[in-house]
């Protein structure tokens, strides 16, 4: 079997990827460099899946479809890539599969943003759509603050962030849940505690082993099969209301998890892209 | 060995390396890209772009 490894930069949680890929010996590993890929609409690479492991999720989600486009098998596909990529099409998804998360607002200019957040209530959490590791969240106390961060996002910002994406602030008591799905089973999960309010462990945060609970994964596989299913880290908050889906990540980095777990996440990674055929 | 492009250091790469592949130079803790692996070639680490990562 011919493997594409669709990436960019190799970190660890790539170099892992690829040292189990070298223990299959069914498996051939062609690299695909997102930085040295020529793309043309009529050919493709001569490989029978694709493993997606690129940094920029620009290129992850544009790479992707032109090489289903040849007919290609991902991991994960365009589509799920789509969905996850985006906060509101995560969350449209989520609502429709009935899965518990977070109460959302959407606006799309300062003024109307403002009346959502007068709405949802503060503390509130205002996200660009698209974004990661935590990065230009922001917890928005109160109505002056509000104001403040509207205004600056509106002059200052790029059109990413034209579009308001408000989150109800979940009170998680200094920690979150990390979950990790593939295919049809919860195969790991991790505490992420932390002082400060964003629980990312890019952002500092301490990675501990965390049970998969029934409810843990019962809700951590619905989310997975909402945003289309494959290899996905579910980010929770525990609540009075039981647990909540926050986000969903396709390109899961699990550095911090596999001696957390004692699980070999990337060999299971592996196994599954592998034993689920062209 | 390679060269480390921000303090000279010579840093040894192991047998496994690939292009692409991020380091951290041991002695100014910069954090380097390998560039080439025949004859091995260091460069900075690209700075984080407002899409990356999860």
């Amino acid at each position: 079997m011919r493997v594409g490894f669709l990436h960019s930069l190799i970190r660890k949680e790539e170099k892992l990827l690829l040292d189990a890929l070298a223990k299959r010996s069914e498996v051939e590993v062609v690299m695909l460099d997102d930085r040295k890929m020529v793309f043309d609409l009529g050919s493709g690479p001569e490989v029978d899946v694709v493993l997606e492991r690129c940094i920029n999720h620009s290129r992850a989600l544009h790479g992707l479809r032109l090489l289903e486009n040849r007919r290609i098998r991902c991991v994960n596909s365009y589509e799920v890539a789509n969905v996850c990529g985006d906060k509101l099409l995560t969350s449209l998804a989520l609502e429709e599969a009935g899965v518990p998360q977070p109460e959302v607002r959407i606006a799309f200019t300062e003024a109307s943003a403002l009346v959502a957040l007068d709405d949802i209530g503060y503390p509130a959490v205002l996200k660009p759509a698209v974004g990661s590791w935590g990065r230009l969240l922001s917890k928005v106390n109160d109505r002056d603050a509000a104001e403040s961060i509207l205004e600056h996002k509106t002059i200052l910002g790029s059109y990413h962030h034209s579009i308001f994406y408000i989150q109800e602030y979940v009170e998680k008591h200094g920690r979150d849940i990390r979950s990790f799905v593939i295919g049809d089973e919860c195969i790991a999960a991790i505490y992420r505690d932390s002082a400060h309010w964003i629980t990312n462990t890019a952002r500092g945060a301490r990675a501990s082993n965390c049970p998969v609970t029934p409810e843990v994964a019962s809700i951590s596989l619905a989310a997975a099969r909402a945003v289309g299913g494959g290899i996905l880290a579910v980010d929770l908050f525990e609540t009075r209301r039981g647990l909540l889906v926050n986000e969903v990540n396709y390109t899961m980095e699990f550095r911090n998890s596999i001696d957390t777990t004692g699980v070999d996440i990337p060999g299971r990674m592996v196994a599954h892209l592998v034993e689920s055929g062209p | 060995m390679a060269e480390c492009p921000v303090c000279g250091a010579e840093i040894e790469l192991t047998a496994d390396v690939v292009v692409g592949e991020l380091l951290e130079c041991p002695d100014c803790g910069s954090e380097l890209e390998v560039l080439e692996v025949d004859p091995p070639e260091l460069g900075e680490a690209p700075e984080t772009e407002e899409d990356w990562g999860q």
